[in-house]
Order: C-alpha cells, then structure tokens, then sequence
C-alpha cells in the first residue's frame, strides 16, 4: 500500500509550490482543486520533473455532497495519506457591506469548513504506518482582526487555533498539526501587483512561495505548530502582541483603507 | 524596399509580438513583404498590435494569436493554429521565439515549473520541435531565438534548475537565457550541416523594453528601468533578427550567436555538449517527449524523403 500526500487547492499557486516540494521529496502526490484542467496540466508536469506518481481528482470542497463523492473515490481505491496539506482557501476582499452574502459565507465554507471535514475525514485514511502530519495555511492576518478582511482572518484564526487545539489531541495518536501563517504570498500576478500596491511593507513582509512550502514541509517534519515565514513577520507579531487589539485594529484598518479596493486575493 | 511577390511570399511566427522587439520585428518583417503570424498573451494587445503591424505591412497577410506560452497545452494549440494557417502554403520560414518574462517572485506555471524557465526556455524547445516539420518545408528554415548577453558568466543550476529555493531574479533570467543558447547549439548539431533548418541565438543588447518591469518589483525594477534609459530602440534591437530572417543564405555554419548583424562567440559554457544534450533532454522529458522519439535529425531528414507531405514520424530508434 503506497501513501500519499493529499494537496487541496493544488492549482493555485501555493497549491503549486506545495505540489512541486512534496514530490521533490520523492512522495506520492494526490491532488484536488476545482478545475480539471489545470490539475491535469499539474499532475503531467510534476510527474515528468520529479519522477513520482501524481493522481487528482475534482471537488468543489464547499459542497458537502461533492466532498462525500471525493471520499468515496479515496475509498473506492483504498488510498492512504501521510501528509495533508489544507491550502484551498479564498477572500473576496472589500468592505463588509459591499459584499454579497453568499461570498461572505463561501469564505467561511471554504476556509472553515472544508478545512475541519477533510481533516475528519483524511484522519480516517491516514497510513498506519507513518506519522500523520496536517498542514493548515492559515494566515498572519490570524493574529488579528482585520477591517475590510473582517470575515477571512477570522476565518484564518479559526485555522490557527483549530490547528494548535488539534495538535495537541492528536500527539498521542502520532499525529502532528502545523498552522503556516503567511503575509502575502507573491503566487500569482494579481497578488503581486496587490503587494506592491503596499509598497516597503509589502515587500519586506512577503517571501517567495518555493521557500515558504520548502519551510512548511521542514516545520511539519519538525512538528513545529506555527510557521511564520519571514524574520520580520515574526518581529511584527511580537511587536504586535505587546499592543492593545484595539489599538492593532485601527492601526491595520488605516493601512487597510489608504488605498481602497484590492484584487482578490486567492490565499495566503 | 525589398518587397517579395506573392509567389514566394515567406511566413514568419513572432512570438512576444505584441510589444518591444518582437513587435518592432513583426513591424520590420511585414515592411519587407513577410506574412506575420504575432503571438501575444492577451487578445486586446493582440489586436492593438495587428493593427500597428497592418499599418505598415507590405501587402502580406497580418495575423496574431493570443496565446499564454507558460502554459504548455497552449504552446501545442498555438503550433496547431500556425499549422493549419499555413496548411496550403509553402511552410513556416522563421519562427522567431522572442517572448519572454521577467519575475521578482517565484511563481510556478500551470505544469507546476518556474515561470522564467517555462515562459523563456521550455516554450521556445516546445514550439520549435512542434513546427520543425513546417520548418523544414521552406528548405531553408531559420529558428531565431531571443537570448542576451547575460547568459555570459552564467551556469545551469541542474541541482534546482527551477529556483524554488534561492530564487534570484536575475539568476534566474541569465539561466534562462543561457538555455536559450544552449538549446541553438543543441538543435544545429543535433540537425547537421546538411539540414533544412538552422537555428540562431540573437544577442539583442541592451534595449528600451519594458520586459524588466511587468513581473518585478522594487530594487530589481529600479535598476531595470534605469538601465533600459541606456539602451537602443527595440526597432534598432530586432534589426538582427530581421537581418538573419531576410539573408539569402546560411553563412558560416558555426556562427549561431549574433549581435548588431554580426557573429559573435557566445560563453564558452554554451558550447559544451555536455550541458547541451543534458538541458535537451530534460526539456523533452518536461514537455512529455517520450525518449523513445526519433532525435531532431531523423525527424528533418524523415521530412526530407517526404517531400510536400507531413513528416513521418520514426517510433522507437533514437540517436
């Protein structure tokens, strides 16, 4: 029985990174994310370059019944993981209420939800012979509440302190979790123009994303419980502990607002 | 000027053509009576280009195809549509493979490689093994590839040829450009004196694009915008892709590297077989090429006995 790495949101661009680190280090790659195409183009790709078997398969993780049809196939081919790693995830960024509705709760379905039902759920088809390691992407803006992206970094500190409580209920199961929390990730070119829109700051913050998965996978090997790329992020969330939250919130709202409307971001 | 009938009419694939070089090249070839087939990312600058192309065409056909060259499915499309395009006539003259990138931040393509090296390398080797054949049939097929002088003092990092960790810009582009080198040497010793092809790099110097500025960011992007201020007009730059697409006849098989109309000799890096077969052979394993293939030579020479027809492809053999 082979074990695999299980990847959700493998086609964005952290999903990428974490695609092309895990088979670098010669593991079995299973892939998930929305579209087929790129999935396929991805699969094709890694497996010509890393010489590892790489398998995906489709889901629309914030649709319960799309999640119990992708377990199924898992099942269906008695698939086991060792490691899996969480990076699907979005934001649509903007003010509150200028917001629809239902993209306010995709964010907490994606981000929340298809997170703890497929941790559950990957926990039952972990390799009983290997340790079994849980990567969730969280997000520096974990740390604190963040006007006009109010609902993702509550969403992502939901993921932190999911991940901290879980690591500690699964140590006695040889099990470990690690929360990767990020500032922005230069993964694809909307976010690059995103991050240079914030100038220095966005600069110094951000760190590439081949480093950041190499890192995450090294932390999860280490089970370490948070990775906070960069010397200076971590300064930040020091610094940024000493603070009142108050103060940090309208701090970061004032960053926020000085430019208005962003792009979209996918993750990170 | 020195118009062509349309008897002999000749084609040319630019691709990058919608900006910099690549469109002051499409510009100066369709001046000169060429048929333009431009490639550019999207299809608003697609069609702003065909537009400028047109205006100064010479009576050749003007086209363009929008097409994402990091992505390696369409790079294949793209060969598809130059084939079909070009279905009744007399074959591809020029490809001149010109589009390239420029990133501060690592970024993986949709096959999950390096940008730089997917955009700036992996595209050029893909399109050229895929329109080989329609190469071929003019008898007298130029694969013109973009490279720079920065691929000097520059060695192939085999051992994370995609720069996940230690991404350097510039490293990154000078490798990619060394490649560029590498895989022109690679493909005229692979196709031989006697071949119906021949493929040449282009030093283009330093010149007034904004390539160093789309994908970068801070420092990177200030020297590059300083240093274009010094450089010559990318109608000036492509006047060597021009010259090599326009001259009657292959001058010295050697002479593969050229600036400012003239030869040159490349790094003495880019000459060394060794690092050429071994970049040509993960790039044939990158783009899916099974090893099994016949080499370039089989393929030209195939094409040679076939006359007018498709080539034939030879299963199993290798070199």
């Amino acid at each position: 029985m082979k074990s695999l790495v299980l990847i959700t949101g493998a086609a964005g661009g952290l999903g990428k990174a974490f695609a092309a680190e895990c088979a670098s280090r010669g593991w079995d790659l299973f892939l998930t994310d929305t579209a087929e195409p790129p999935l396929q183009a991805l699969a094709d790709g890694i497996a010509r370059l890393y010489n590892v078997g790489v398998r995906f398969e489709t889901c629309n993780l914030t649709d319960p019944a799309a999640r119990e049809r992708f377990w199924e196939t898992i099942r269906a081919e008695s698939l086991r993981f060792h490691l899996l790693v969480n990076v699907a995830g979005l934001d649509f960024e903007g003010p509150f209420a200028e917001r629809e509705a239902e993209e306010l709760c995709t964010i907490v379905r994606l981000n929340v939800e298809a997170v703890v039902a497929m941790t559950r759920r990957a926990l039952a088809f972990r390799d009983p012979a290997r340790t079994f390691r849980i990567v969730n992407v969280s997000s520096l803006s974990a740390f604190y509440p963040m006007p006009v992206k109010a609902v993702y970094a509550a969403s992502k500190r939901f993921l932190l302190d999911f991940s901290l409580a879980l690591r500690r209920e699964l140590k006695a199961s040889d099990a470990t979790v690690t929360a990767l929390c990020p500032a922005g990730l230069p993964s694809n070119p909307p976010v690059i123009k995103a991050i240079e829109a914030q100038g220095v700051i966005g600069r110094l913050t951000t760190r590439n994303v081949g480093f950041v998965a190499r890192k995450t996978i090294d932390r999860s090997l280490a089970n370490r419980a948070v990775y906070i790329p960069g010397l200076i992020n971590v300064v930040l969330r020091r610094l940024g502990s000493l603070v009142p939250r108050s103060f940090m919130i309208s701090l970061l709202g004032r960053r926020w607002n000085l430019d208005g409307k962003r792009p979209k971001a996918a993750e990170g | 000027m020195n118009t062509q009938n349309d008897a002999i009419r000749k084609a040319v694939l630019v691709t990058g053509a919608t900006s910099g070089i690549g469109l002051a090249a499409a510009k100066a070839l369709a001046g000169r009576g060429f048929h333009i087939i431009g490639a550019g990312r999207t299809l608003e600058r697609c069609a702003a280009a065909q537009a400028a192309v047109s205006a100064v065409s010479a009576g050749g056909l003007v086209e363009y195809v929008a097409a994402d060259l990091s992505v390696q499915s369409q790079v294949r499309t793209l060969a598809d549509i130059v084939r079909e395009r070009l279905a009744g006539e007399r074959g591809l003259d020029v490809l001149v493979n010109n589009a390239a990138f420029v990133s501060s931040w690592y970024m993986a393509s949709e096959d999950g490689y390096e940008m730089q090296f997917a955009v700036n390398h992996l595209a050029p080797f893909l399109l050229t093994r895929e329109l080989l054949p329609l190469l071929a049939r003019t008898g007298a097929g130029r694969v013109i590839t973009v490279s720079s002088g920065s691929h000097f003092r520059t060695r192939m990092r085999w051992r994370d040829v995609m720069f996940r960790t230690g991404y350097q810009c510039l490293f990154v582009y000078k490798q990619s450009k060394l490649a560029n080198v590498l895989f022109t040497h690679e493909l005229n010793r692979r196709l031989g004196s006697q071949s119906p092809v021949r493929a040449y790099a282009v030093d283009p110097g330093l010149v007034d694009t904004g390539i160093g500025e789309k994908g970068t960011t801070g420092l990177v992007k200030w020297i590059w915008s300083r240093r274009r201020r010094k450089g010559v007009s990318p109608e000036k730059a492509a006047e060597t892709i021009v010259h090599l697409a326009t001259m009657s006849e292959y001058i010295d098989p050697e002479a593969s590297y050229w600036k400012e109309c003239r030869p040159e000799e490349p790094s003495p890096y880019s000459r060394r077989e060794r690092e050429m077969t071994r970049l040509w052979e993960l790039s044939e394993r990158l783009c899916g090429i099974e090893s099994g293939d016949p080499s370039v030579r089989d393929f030209a020479s195939a094409f040679a006995l076939t006359g007018e027809r498709e080539p034939i492809l030879i299963q199993g053999g290798g070199r």
